[in-house]
């Protein structure tokens, strides 16, 4: 890099700390004008932590941050605003009752004699701004949460240019795009590189980079590993940084599994709107997967059998026997375990340890005498965060403080330790990295093997795929058949979920 | 495998520093800091401060605060803030007893606690079970309690002597019993809550499942405990160390009166918020509830001896409130502990 080129972004020798981890540790980090930057690295390496010291999010870090040469401190939001640093949140930041006028021009909307808000012109600087983002056709003062998702997530990057940024930072912009979408962002961020912003691009999903980086800095466990042009790199090279290790990709094949005997049935389980007439039976050793599109009625088919939601109709036989479940408590109290789709709202305590919510199921078995010991389950919590390498491997850090990976790992440990006969996994590794997965689906190929049985709901078709010996698909609250083992491909289930496939057999129970 | 669990070891010890010294010492020893500076500051200004009789009377001033805390920080633990019908339990129970009292003490005492529990029993199935907002409702319950009060007694005092016959002795002398020669019984009652109170929050099942909800509400309720119980079970916990705490203040005013236990309410909390227990819940333990309860005993005494009247020290008290909360949740901040 010659001395002369002035940089867009510049961070030098950059650190933050939190206690009992350094999530970011001494990076240089810089960014181009006119390039799109892709920041790459597993949950947990650091990346959303370097990216909140550029919004100014944290005022202690240390290191020296230039924009465009001059040194800054970014020590508050209002700050790093002020330097010309944007952030699109992957989850949207826009208040949902007012209008789009009112979101995009948040902080500036325009007056009239600096006490009346001046219409005209706030209607004519929100389309302005939306124009840039193709959505010059919607009506200003449409509230938001009367346009799809998809066009709020554009809406949130007109507000955030709004402010007219030097540097945009977008955190995972397309995860709730449909292709077509894509594109269209894709178009408006070549535009937006042409006009010479610098665009820092954080994603998951390798093939993207490949559209629409132009170089790519690795991060892992809160170091560089290294920035490359996107012609240097293949996805599997970038997989191996991201991981650190070469990366072993022959899937792992199980072959003639025997099952063993009918852990959970299923009969005729109905739940007025949100699922109808639901059979299934599930066997020790099994993976049942169960797929279809969101809002299929999955979460809520899980939530009847655990008793969260009370059911209208249908009968659930556990080991052949009929059981009336009729809270979480009796679900756990005849072996039935739920990880939930939403780890930070009904997961995870984050406010708490890593050992206590792993024990949090495990209260009762470990009162003895009316005195509550966790040094009882303290080797079963140092077992699970051993298996599934939780980081760091100290039971007493708060939840709050992991990785999404890690928190995730640790969702799936406290329902382990519950040494469930019949584990029911909703969205098991959503937003997590590519190590973490691999993790996670070890542990739930070791319980399914060792004479238990596992549900698992995913959106993510590969996953599915990979770990299901059977899938039953489910569209607008029934089923509508199965994929065995054999006939389960992505496509096969992708094409099932819509309503069409000729591998789908009726809706019957297997053998 | 011995070498890469060696290079992991490394790779800890690199990243597990501490950060913020003051923050983390105030998080940790947290509000008896305040104790022991307070405590300097009474010795520095008197010489009378540093007595035991000195230190039995700023006891024995908070202990009555002390058994109210001790009950309330289950359920600001549990996340439910505090119960604002303090006053009224305290108010009602007394009444009751003394009202009971022709019965002899025993009943007496009984059917005050049967009060004050059933006020918390339906405080805890309104806010359990029917999720009502908690401080609204139980601010309710204080005013439909009052009004009942008055109401019933006309609005008059009812006194023990008048009404009890030869029980009202003993009733009168409950918070004036020295046990062991010299400790007050209302000291021990309140040492006794404070330590009954950290046991089951710190060692009970119990204890865990109302730290969980404090914590996470959606998380205990998917973790398979049974919240609307649990909660109940910290307002009927609460409303009994209350309802205690007011048979003896009725007893030590002598008098059974619908405004007894004024002003309990707000002291409670801030003992329990200065002993670093958040309104959030899932933070905190008694331990901190008795040190915040000592501030408030050793405040009031440094500032007695100094000569600032009464209200005034109530102004010391609020803006010290204002500092504490506004100094953990700095440090709370500074630790990454703020809710994500």
């Amino acid at each position: 890099m010659d001395g002369k080129e002035i940089l867009s972004l510049d961070m030098r020798g950059v650190s933050k700390q939190f206690p009992g981890t350094l999530a970011v540790d001494s990076v240089d980090f810089q960014v181009r004008p006119g390039e799109v930057h892709a920041l790459l690295g597993e949950n947990g390496a650091g990346k959303s932590t370097l990216m909140k010291m550029i919004a100014g999010s944290f005022s202690d870090y240390t290191g020296d941050i230039y924009i465009m040469g001059e040194k800054v401190e970014l020590n508050s939001p209002a700050a790093a605003k002020a330097k010309g640093v944007g952030m699109v949140y992957q989850e949207l930041s826009l208040a949902m009752p007012l209008t789009i006028a009112e979101n995009v021009l948040a902080g500036r909307i325009p007056t009239k004699g600096k006490i009346f808000a001046d219409k005209k012109a706030m209607k004519d600087q929100t389309i302005e701004c939306l124009k840039r983002v193709g959505l010059g056709h919607l009506d200003p003062f449409a509230c938001i949460k009367e346009i799809s998702q998809q066009e709020a997530q554009l809406v949130e990057i007109a507000k955030t240019l709004g402010n007219n940024p030097s540097i945009l930072v977008m955190d995972e912009p397309t995860s709730s795009l449909s292709r077509e979408e894509v594109k269209l962002l894709f178009g408006i961020i070549d535009n937006l590189k042409k006009q010479g912003l610098a665009i820092i691009y954080i994603s998951h999903h390798l093939p993207e980079l490949f559209e629409v980086a132009d170089r790519i800095t690795i991060m892992r466990d809160g170091k560089k590993i290294g920035t490359y042009n996107i012609d240097e790199v293949t996805t599997k090279s970038l997989v191996e940084m991201m991981v650190g290790r070469p990366v072993d990709d022959t899937a792992v094949e199980v072959q003639n599994k025997v099952f063993g005997e009918e852990k959970l049935r299923v009969e005729h389980l109905t739940r007025h709107g949100f699922f109808h007439d639901i059979s299934f039976n599930v066997r020790a050793n099994e993976v049942l997967g169960i797929g279809g599109l969101s809002g299929a009625g999955r979460s809520e088919l899980a939530r009847g059998i655990v008793g969260a939601d009370a059911i209208n109709s249908g009968k659930i036989y556990i080991k052949g026997k009929e059981t009336k479940i009729r809270s979480m408590s009796e679900a756990l109290a005849n072996g039935i375990a739920y990880l939930t789709e939403n780890r930070k709202t009904q997961g995870l305590a984050l406010r708490i340890s890593i050992g206590e919510n792993i024990l949090s199921p495990l209260l009762k078995k470990h009162t003895k005498n009316g005195i509550y010991s966790a040094k009882r389950g303290e080797s079963d919590v140092l077992a699970v965060m051993k298996e599934l390498q939780v980081y760091p491997p100290d039971p007493t850090v708060t939840v709050g403080n992991l990785s999404g990976g890690n928190q995730q790992k640790v969702l799936l440990g406290k329902w382990v330790a519950t040494k469930p006969q019949v584990l029911i996994l909703d969205e098991p590794t959503r937003g997590v990295d590519v190590g973490a997965k691999m993790v996670i689906h070890d542990t739930i190929r070791r319980l399914a093997g060792e004479g238990n049985a596992v549900i698992v709901i995913s959106s993510d078709l590969p996953e599915l795929v990979a770990l299901s010996d059977r899938v039953k698909i489910m569209k607008e609250g029934k089923f509508i058949g199965e994929l065995i083992k054999g006939d389960l491909s992505e496509e096969s289930v992708l094409l099932a979920a819509n309503g069409e496939g000729d591998k789908l057999s009726g809706n019957i129970y297997a053998s | 495998m011995e070498t890469s669990m060696q290079a992991n070891k490394e790779k800890i010890d690199v990243r597990k520093r501490e950060v913020g010294k003051i923050s983390s010492i105030i998080n940790k020893l947290g509000v008896y800091v305040l104790v022991i500076a307070l405590m300097i500051l009474g010795t520095i200004i008197s010489p009378k401060f540093l007595t035991a009789s000195n230190f039995m009377n700023i006891i024995q001033a908070v202990s009555l605060l002390g058994m109210v805390a001790a009950g309330v920080s289950f359920i600001t633990y549990s996340g439910n803030f505090v119960d604002m019908s303090i006053p009224c339990i305290m108010a009602f129970s007394g009444m009751i007893a003394v009202d009971t009292l022709r019965y002899g003490i025993v009943v007496s005492i009984v059917c005050g606690l049967l009060t004050g529990s059933a006020i918390g029993l339906i405080n805890g199935i309104v806010v359990g079970k029917l999720k009502a907002n908690p401080i609204i409702w139980t601010l309710s319950v204080a005013f439909v309690g009052n009004g009942f009060m008055r109401w019933f007694y006309s609005g008059k005092q009812i006194y023990p002597d008048v009404k009890g016959g030869a029980a009202a002795d003993v009733f009168i002398n409950l918070s004036r019993t020295d046990v062991f020669g010299r400790i007050p019984l209302i000291v021990i009652v309140m040492i006794t809550f404070m330590v009954l109170g950290q046991f089951v929050m710190t060692k009970t099942k119990f204890g865990k499942q109302v730290k969980l909800i404090g914590s996470s509400y959606e998380v205990a309720k998917m973790t398979g405990i049974n919240v609307n119980k649990v909660v109940c079970g910290a307002f009927i916990l609460s409303a009994l160390a209350t309802s205690i705490a007011g048979i003896f203040l009725t007893s030590l005013a002598k008098t059974g009166a619908f405004y007894n236990g004024e002003g309990y309410d707000f002291n409670a909390v801030t003992a329990i918020v200065i002993g670093g227990m958040t309104l959030n819940g899932g933070r905190g333990d008694v331990v901190g509830v008795l040190g915040g309860v000592l501030v408030i005993g050793l405040l009031s005494n440094v500032m007695t001896l100094i000569g600032i009247n009464t209200f005034s020290q109530s102004i010391v008290k609020g803006i010290i409130f204002i500092a504490v909360v506004g100094i953990n949740a700095r440090s709370l901040r500074k630790l990454g502990r703020d809710d994500a």
